[in-house]
This record gives structure tokens, C-alpha cells and sequence, in this order.
């Protein structure tokens, strides 16, 4: 009887879950189902259920490896914007999230505030005081103008904070009676703790960093600076008839990072998933 | 002398290392950051809404910028801000534990591929989002969504013009996007419950539903407040959302929400000193609600203290 | 500890990934990826002055790099090199208002649309007044066009692309089927009724209505009003005005010879494919569509007749000045007179303006070439719709009519666009007046 019951609400809870799976890949896979079809059809009748498998080909495709060099350009930029912002953006912010959670100073909660301040101010009301001020930087159309304003994340900051406030005191106490240095207990003893976070994080500011559409808008000047979003966003004119790279530029954005999410899922996942102290 | 000087390394090296130093050189980077990037043009955005900004020509006019604020149009911004706020952080805090409760259970085969497949989609951009849902939720009867709701019997929808369907898009778009990360962060801060609790309450007698609100629920607070607070400030900063369904301009401003009110107005527009005003007002909209929701849920206390 | 290996791999990877093509990036990959996208004109050319345009348009761009080659061809001793950026429409207008307001960053020449042009005539205008290359050519121009690119004191500042004469499009595979004479159509209540035969006799509208300013401004214009009177107080929601959008919206609500437009406005999609597959039996639209139609509806090749409005009791305007870029040069330009000069060549010029028609399509604003052999020359545009097009529009040259624009315009067609015509023409939840008159009380809050 027990067993009977436990039996009908996996299946339930396992066939609830094969539906949601479902309809959050459903966008995904009509765009990559769509993509085979011509594209000035697509947009004027929508993505639709009857596929007409015959109409479909990869004239898309063959567009957009043999006509479209500067897609490949807006993708290596795309690449090498969002490895840099990783990589930065992880040292920075866990430096900052780690010394809010376990040391006790003058000034706490006052940082914390403006953390939390960062967060709150639409960037958009920045951007025009920000725009001048990288101009006057000479920051504009360079990659590390696009990345600037990313590298001290703030949401990183809180969940890097909120992530420390869960570690032991008692192993840094510990390491000091060793001899340790406080930039050692970090670097040597915490960070590793912290590891879990930093997986999600940089999954995180990965996809912040590979999305980020309006600043890189405002402050690239030239084609060959795009981003792949900016790229992309600039074929949705009415002015071009560029759905052609459109559609299939979208899958090939989002498929690699697919792919790779598939590859090392293992790692994504429990990374994301272990927990920092136990485990 | 390499005495003397090794001993004032020492207290270099001292200084550096005390527990009074060492935190203010680990956020330096951010309130070098913060000072540069948030701070200043901060000061410079509050300036701009008390003047008004043409090429060559900047006046300050008083308060005239926020007397023009308060108009019906920022209104109808504010409302349709304000339910989308509530709606995706009804849907956005809430469900994600749900789910992913369930997928930490032992009832769950293949939970590593749900577990992807609600990921997923935060892999893809905002633009390609929006194009995805601008093609499924067409006008036209061809459209997926249209011709579900057919085959159902019902009516085909506009769903791009009228103001009920036009939130739900922005709020379905929403979803879609952050519900795996939330879910993630749940999953992360599941882990760290200890089992001997669930064991203790087995013993007790406790139900499954018990169980989750008398020991998982307790245990993600620190982690329910980060997404609350995350989902709250995004969705009063929302403005892609709307804008890959319409740009700048919808129809009967049914997708306007307040930071896409000030990007029309400020940089559209040209009247920056008038977005300035709106930023200035979306800001303090945006410090109350959340110093009050901080406040709440006590985010300022540290940790279990 | 493994698994943190992976995920380090894996940004380390990235990272790396990204170093080495940043080398690259300056070298040869560059120089490769660019070659066939970015076009520089005239790259090898010694003591080239650089010169810079940025445009919403692919078409656009492409039409300046052959004129640049056409320059450096004609003027080997003063040759320039030249750029074309094409960026996403919103996108290239802020980022030039910005580059504009700052002072730095704006390129040498820009295309600015019509709803936008206003935007840029205030405070200081930090674009070059081109009164030097236009006086020379004014009269072979339609003025009407020209006019709308400049300021109060007439300085011009913009360079037209085309007339845009709004003008009717009919479908004659439709009409005939209804059994309508087009050439009896000649006034709107002619129209009207040529639009209940329709309905009565096809299962297709006589037309459709755009949800944006295409719905109002041109039978505003025609009718001899507009949207602020000479001393620019707004009139927007006066008698004449509400009494035209009641004709609009009342071909949709009263006479039932219209919907609305599938995706909103004509440069949609979903417009496309309506039209294309003879959703409806006329099209109320500029010459400049003529581009879009053969582009994007080409089943309608051969079947399409272009005719003057029809006409409005007690005015004789036959066609209205629609849309348009107008090509500026900024006060940024590094060499303001060469670019003007340039301007002049691509776009003033009577060869300017015949390329204007063959290579995009375009009817020139210049109607001195209108008769030109190089106009008349056949080509697939006289294929696709007749070969009469420029006698028509001869014959109204005198009857045309343009937009006036002054800084608060576009306040107005964002109004429209966003609340006006939505609540009158798609939601029918407002009187044309009541609708008009809350977007003037609105725009009026604005008004210093």
C-alpha cells in the first residue's frame, strides 16, 4: 500500500516535471525547428505548428557560414568579452562579498547599503553621465569599456556575501593560530570553500556578460565591435531584410552554450548545487 | 640596515595583515568602482533632472522637470510596473522552491536533465528571446500560441494589443528566462539543510508538507530573501522585457513601464534632464520598497545571529 | 575537487580563447572578417580624408560607397575614404544625440529620419547648415521636400532621399473583380464607395489602416491642415483634424471598407504577407514603398496601379511628402567642406539623384531629371508596376504637399502612434475627439 503510494506520486511528480521540461524548451526548439525554414515566411506567419517538412533547408545556415563574416566577428567579441568579465568579475566580487560576510568593521553596513544601492539604480539612469565619462576615459568602442561596468557586480557581491556568512569562523581562527595571513585564510582556505559559488557565479556573469544589450549599444561605435545581442538586435530592422542571419545567428548563439552546459553539466550543476561546508 | 628594513616590512606586512586593515583593502576595488561608476554619474543624473539639457544650452529650471513627471502617462508606467513587480515575484520567489523541493527529493529520475531544461533558457539573450516570443505570439492564426487556443476551441488573441495579454507576455517572458537560475539557487541552498533534520522530523511523525515549512522553509530564508530582493529591484528596473515586444513605443502604452518611460523621454527623446527627473523618482520608488522589504526580512543583521 | 577543475577549464578555456583572438584582432583576422561587411572605400588611396556616415540602412550605406567611388573616379586629386556604419534604427539616433550633446564620438555625416529630425534642430544645432550646396539647385527641387529639413530661420540641414509622394496603390486584379473603374475614383467619397463595391464583391478590405502616423498625417496634410497652427500653438484636436480622423476611423467603423493593419504598420512582416497574397484591394502609401513592394511582395508584380489621392472637397493637394531621411553633416565632421561637397555629389547632383532612382528605387526630389533619359530608361521597377510613374507625378508636381515640423512633432506622432490611433482605429474605445484632445492636453503638459 505504502509503496503503491510512493509509486503513483513519482510517476505524478515525474510526469510534472517531463511537462515543465518540456514547455521551457519549447521556445528553443521551435526556434531551432524554425530555423530550417525560409525566413521572410517565418516572420510573416510566426512560429507555427504545421511544419511543412518539405519547404525546409539550410539556406539559413549556408548564409550565415558563407556571407555573413561579420556574425563571426560579433561572436568572438561576444567570446572574449564575457572570458575576461568571468574571470574578473569573480576575483573582485568574492573579495568584497567575502569581507562583508566575515569581518566585523567600521563601515559594514554602509557598504553592504550601497551594494544594495547598485542594484536598485536602473543603470539606465546612468548612462548618459557614464557615457561622458568614458569618453573623457577614452573607454569608447573598446572591450574593456563594454566590460567596465561589470566587473564589480553587485549581485555577485550579495550572493557571495550571503554564501560566506554560512562559513566556519572556527577554521579561520584556527589558521591564524597557524600563522596564517588573512589574505592566506582567503586565498587558501576560504576560496576553496567558496568554490561552489564561484561556479554559479560564473555562470551567472557569464550569461550577464554574453546578454549585456544597452551599454555595449551606447558606447560601441563600429560594426566590428559588436556584440553578438547589439548584432543581432541591429538585422531586427524593417531596413535591412537580414532575417536570414537573424534566425539562424540566434540559434548558433545559443546553441554552443548549450552544448557546452550539456558537456559539463556534471560540473555546472553540482557546482551550483553542493553545498559550501558539508559535502 | 636589511634588519631595519625587513622590520619595516614586518610592520608594513603587519599593518596590511590586521583585522582592521585587511577588509577595507578586500572592497577597495568596489568602492573605487562604486565611487566611479555609481556615485558620480549618480550626482551628475540628480543634477541633470533640475536643469534642462539641449546641445550647448543647459539651464537649470528648478523643479519644473518633476512637476512634469507626475503625469497620467507616468502613471499608467507606475501601474504597469508595479503588477508586473508583484507578478513575476509572486511566480519568480515561490514556484522556483517548489520545484525545486521536488527535484531534491529522492522522487525524481533524470533530475539532472530538468534541472537543465529549466536552466536553459537563461543561456539565451534577451533579444533572441524576444524573437522567439514575438513569433509564437503572433497575430497571426498561424502562430503557435494562436493555434493552441484554437485547437482548444478558443478565439485567436492579439496578444501584442491589449493590455491584459501584453503583461502576461512580459511576465511569461520573464519567467521562462529566471525560473532555472532560481531554481538553482534554491537547489545550492538545499544542500546545506542537514539531513538529521528531515530524520528528526520523520521521527516526529512530521508530513511531507510539514517538512517543508517547518524545516526546509527556515533553512532557505537567507537565500528566499536574496531572490526576493533580486526579483523585486529587476522588476522595477524592467525595461527589455517590453522593449524587444515593442521598442520604445507600444500601443496605448500597454507595455510602458517606468525605466522605459525614462528611455523614451531622456534618451529618445533628447529630454534628459526630464529622464533625469524620472530616474531620480523610479530610484526612490525603488529604495523605499526594498529598504522596506530588507527590513522585513532582516538582511542586515548577520547571518544567523 | 574534480568537478572544479572542469568548471576552471572551462573559463579558463574561454579566457584563453579570447586572449589569443584579441591579438588577433588587430592583425589579419581583422583586416579578413571586415573585408567583405565594412566596406572602406578607397582604403589605398594616399592623403585620403577620412569621412564617416552612420545609417540605419544597408541600402543607405551601399548607395554612399558607390557614390564614393564615383567620387574618387572624378576627383582623383581630392580623394576621400570612406565608411559606412549601419546601425539598429533607435539605436543610431540616441547614439547620435548623445555623441551630439557630448560634443565627441559622433561621425562626419549621418541619416537622420523625418519623425526624428526635429530632435536634432535644438539648443545649438551642432549640425552644418547646407545652404551653400543647396541654393544653387533649390528650384530644380520639389521645395516641399526640402523644407522639412530645416530649421525656423530656413537653414537647411538635410539632404532628401526621395519625394515620398504618398500616393494610392491599387490592386487591379481586386478592382477588377469588384468591378471598379479606378479611374473614376477621384474623390474620397469615390473612394468610398469604390471600397463598399469591394467589400460587397471580394472577401477583401479596401484597405487598411496603420496604427501609426501613416494613419492620419497625410489626409491631415492633404486636407490643408496640420498639427500646429503658423505661431506654433498646438492644434492638433481642432474641428478640421477631428473631422478627418472621423473619416479614418469611420472606413473602418461606419463604411466597414477597412481593418486594421496586420502587425501594426506597413513595414511589418505580417503586413507583407497580407499584401502580398491580396489581403487588400488598395494601399495608401508613399513612392518610396515601391522599393518595399518589390522587395518584399513580389506577387503582386504587374498588378499594381499608382494613382494620385483622391481628392478632398475644397483642396486641390493630389499627394503628400511622407518620411524620409535627410543625410546631414555633423560640426563634428573633420573636414566640414569636403563632406559637404561629397553630400552634394552623392545626393544633390542630377547624377546623385538618378542613382537615387536606380539604385534604390527611389523618385528623386529633384524633378528637373524626372524627364531624363537615364529616368525613363526601362528597368523592373517600370516592370513591376507601369511605365507612366513619373508622368504622374509631373503632372502633380504643383499639388504636392509636406509635413512641417517643429521641435515638439515629435511628441505628437509618439501620441499617435502610441494612443491615438490604437484607441480610435484598433480598441474603438474613444471618439477621434476625445482622443485627440487627451493627446494634446498631454502634449500641452509638456510645452515650456
Amino acid at each position: 500500500m505504502e509503496k503503491q503510494r510512493s509509486f503513483f506520486k513519482k510517476l505524478f511528480i515525474n510526469i510534472l516535471f517531463v511537462i515543465i521540461s518540456f514547455l521551457a524548451l519549447l521556445p528553443i526548439i521551435s526556434l531551432l525547428v524554425s530555423s530550417f525554414r525560409p525566413s521572410s515566411e517565418l516572420m510573416r506567419q510566426g512560429i507555427s505548428l504545421d511544419i511543412n517538412w518539405a519547404g525546409m533547408n539550410l539556406d539559413n545556415y549556408e548564409f550565415i557560414f558563407t556571407q555573413a563574416p561579420e556574425y563571426w566577428q560579433w561572436y568572438m567579441n561576444s567570446l572574449i568579452i564575457t572570458g575576461l568579465t568571468i574571470v574578473l568579475s569573480l576575483f573582485f566580487s568574492s573579495m568584497v562579498g567575502y569581507a562583508l560576510a566575515v569581518y566585523d568593521f567600521k563601515g559594514r553596513n554602509v557598504i553592504f547599503l550601497m551594494v544594495i544601492m547598485i542594484l536598485m539604480i536602473p543603470f539606465e539612469i546612468l548612462m548618459l553621465p557614464l557615457y561622458q565619462l568614458f569618453i573623457d576615459l577614452n573607454l569608447i568602442d573598446t572591450y574593456f569599456g563594454i566590460m567596465l561596468p561589470l566587473i564589480v557586480a553587485p549581485i555577485a557581491v550579495f550572493f557571495f556575501r550571503q554564501y560566506a556568512l554560512g562559513l566556519p569562523t572556527e577554521l579561520m581562527d584556527a589558521a591564524r593560530i597557524d600563522g596564517s595571513t588573512e589574505y592566506g585564510i582567503f586565498f587558501k582556505i576560504m576560496m576553496p570553500l567558496m568554490l561552489p559559488s564561484f561556479a554559479a557565479m560564473a555562470i551567472l556573469q557569464g550569461l550577464s556578460s554574453w546578454n549585456n544589450f544597452l551599454w555595449p549599444l551606447l558606447i560601441i561605435r563600429s560594426n566590428d565591435m559588436f556584440t553578438l545581442p547589439v548584432g543581432l538586435a541591429s538585422l531586427l530592422t524593417p531596413y535591412g531584410n537580414n532575417y536570414d542571419i537573424l534566425i539562424s545567428g540566434s540559434v548558433i548563439t545559443i546553441l554552443p552554450i548549450i552544448l557546452l552546459f550539456i558537456a559539463f553539466q556534471k560540473y555546472f550543476v553540482s557546482g551550483l548545487t553542493v553545498g559550501g561546508v558539508k559535502g | 640596515m636589511a634588519n631595519q628594513s625587513n622590520a619595516q616590512n614586518n610592520r608594513v606586512m603587519k599593518f596590511l595583515n590586521s583585522k582592521k586593515v585587511v577588509p577595507y583593502i578586500l572592497v577597495s576595488p568596489f568602492i573605487v568602482t562604486f565611487i566611479v561608476l555609481t556615485l558620480y554619474p549618480a550626482i551628475q543624473a540628480f543634477i541633470m533632472s533640475f536643469q534642462r539639457i539641449l546641445p550647448g544650452q543647459t539651464e537649470f529650471i528648478g523643479l519644473s522637470n518633476y512637476r512634469r513627471v507626475l503625469s497620467p502617462t507616468f502613471y499608467t508606467a507606475f501601474q504597469n510596473t508595479t503588477i508586473y513587480v508583484i507578478l513575476t515575484t509572486l511566480i519568480l520567489v515561490t514556484v522556483p522552491i517548489l520545484l525545486a523541493a521536488l527535484l531534491n527529493s529522492k522522487a525524481t529520475k533524470y533530475s539532472t536533465f530538468y534541472r537543465a531544461s529549466l536552466f536553459i533558457p537563461s543561456l539565451a539573450s534577451i533579444i533572441v528571446a524576444g524573437t522567439v516570443f514575438r513569433l509564437i505570439f503572433g497575430e497571426t492564426d498561424t502562430a503557435l500560441a494562436n493555434q493552441v487556443i484554437t485547437w482548444f476551441g478558443g478565439e485567436p488573441i492579439q496578444w501584442q494589443y491589449q493590455s491584459w495579454s501584453a503583461m502576461f507576455l512580459m511576465v511569461i517572458l520573464s519567467s521562462w528566462r529566471w525560473m532555472g537560475v532560481n531554481v538553482m539557487y534554491y537547489l545550492a541552498a538545499l544542500q546545506n539543510v542537514p539531513p538529521e533534520l528531515y530524520e528528526s522530523a520523520d521521527i516526529d511523525g512530521a508530513s511531507t508538507v510539514q517538512k517543508f515549512f517547518y524545516v526546509t522553509i527556515p533553512h532557505l530564508k537567507p537565500i528566499i530573501t536574496f531572490v526576493t530582493t533580486i526579483t523585486i529591484i529587476n522588476g522595477f528596473r524592467m525595461f527589455e522585457e517590453s522593449y524587444v515586444f515593442w521598442e520604445a513605443n507600444s500601443p496605448g502604452n500597454i507595455g510602458l513601464s517606468m525605466v522605459g518611460y525614462m528611455y523614451d523621454q531622456g534618451v529618445q527623446r533628447n529630454d534628459m534632464g526630464f529622464g533625469a527627473a524620472i530616474g531620480v523618482i523610479v530610484l526612490i520608488i525603488i529604495f523605499i520598497v526594498s529598504i522596506i522589504q530588507l527590513k522585513f526580512t532582516g538582511a542586515f543583521k548577520r547571518g544567523d545571529e | 575537487m574534480k568537478k572544479w577543475f572542469g568548471v576552471l577549464t572551462l573559463a579558463l578555456t574561454l579566457f584563453l580563447v579570447g586572449c589569443g583572438d584579441g591579438n588577433g584582432d588587430n592583425g589579419d583576422d581583422a583586416a579578413e572578417g571586415d573585408a567583405e561587411e565594412i566596406v572602406t572605400v578607397g582604403e589605398d588611396l594616399e592623403d585620403a580624408t577620412e569621412i564617416n556616415l552612420w545609417t540605419f540602412a544597408g541600402s543607405h550605406a551601399e548607395f554612399f560607397e558607390d557614390a564614393a567611388v564615383r567620387w574618387n573616379e572624378e576627383y582623383p586629386d581630392n580623394p576621400i575614404q570612406f565608411t559606412a556604419e549601419t546601425y539598429p534604427f533607435d539605436q543610431m539616433h540616441n547614439n547620435l544625440t548623445l555623441a551630439l550633446q557630448s560634443g565627441e564620438g559622433a561621425p562626419d555625416m549621418a541619416d537622420i529620419e523625418i519623425a526624428r529630425f526635429p530632435n536634432f534642430l535644438q539648443g545649438d544645432i551642432q549640425l552644418e547648415p547646407l545652404n551653400d550646396i543647396f541654393e544653387p539647385e533649390i528650384d530644380n527641387f520639389i521645395e516641399e521636400r526640402v523644407d522639412m529639413y530645416s530649421d525656423e530661420n530656413g537653414d537647411y540641414y538635410g539632404a532628401p532621399t526621395h519625394l515620398g509622394a504618398t500616393m494610392v496603390y491599387y490592386n487591379t486584379e481586386i478592382m477588377d473583380e469588384a468591378g471598379v473603374d479606378i479611374e473614376s475614383i477621384e474623390t474620397w467619397d469615390d473612394y468610398i464607395e469604390a471600397g463598399q463595391q469591394v467589400t460587397e464583391n471580394t472577401d477583401v478590405p479596401m484597405t487598411t489602416i496603420p496604427e501609426n502616423w501613416y494613419g492620419i498625417w497625410p489626409f491631415i496634410r492633404q486636407a490643408g491642415s496640420s498639427f500646429f497652427d503658423d505661431d506654433l500653438n498646438l492644434i492638433m484636436d481642432n474641428d478640421e483634424n477631428v473631422e478627418i480622423l472621423e473619416f479614418v476611423s469611420s472606413m473602418v467603423s461606419e463604411h466597414d471598407i477597412a481593418e486594421v493593419t496586420p502587425g501594426g504598420h506597413y513595414h511589418a512582416e505580417e503586413f507583407f504577407g497580407f499584401m502580398n497574397d491580396g489581403g487588400q484591394a488598395s494601399l495608401i502609401a508613399p513612392t518610396f514603398y515601391m522599393n518595399e513592394l518589390m522587395n518584399n511582395m513580389e506577387d503582386l508584380s504587374g498588378k499594381l496601379e499608382i494613382r494620385p489621392l483622391p481628392e478632398w472637397p475644397g483642396s486641390d493637394t493630389r499627394s503628400v511628402a511622407m518620411g524620409g531621411t535627410g543625410t546631414t553633416v555633423t560640426n563634428q565632421a573633420e573636414d566640414v567642406d569636403l563632406t559637404k561637397e561629397f553630400l552634394a555629389f552623392a545626393k544633390l547632383s542630377e547624377e546623385g539623384n538618378i542613382e537615387l532612382w536606380n539604385q534604390l528605387g527611389f523618385d528623386p526630389p529633384r524633378w528637373d531629371v524626372w524627364e531624363s533619359e537615364e529616368i525613363r530608361a526601362d528597368n523592373e521597377i517600370y516592370d513591376f508596376f507601369h511605365d507612366d510613374i513619373f508622368d504622374i507625378l509631373l503632372d502633380i508636381r504643383d499639388d504636392v504637399v509636406g509635413v512641417h515640423m517643429n521641435q515638439y512633432t515629435p511628441d505628437v506622432l509618439d501620441e499617435i502612434d502610441s494612443n491615438v490611433m490604437f484607441n480610435v482605429i484598433r480598441q474603438e474605445s474613444q471618439t477621434p475627439r476625445e482622443a485627440l484632445e487627451q493627446a494634446a492636453e498631454s502634449i500641452r503638459a509638456g510645452m515650456q
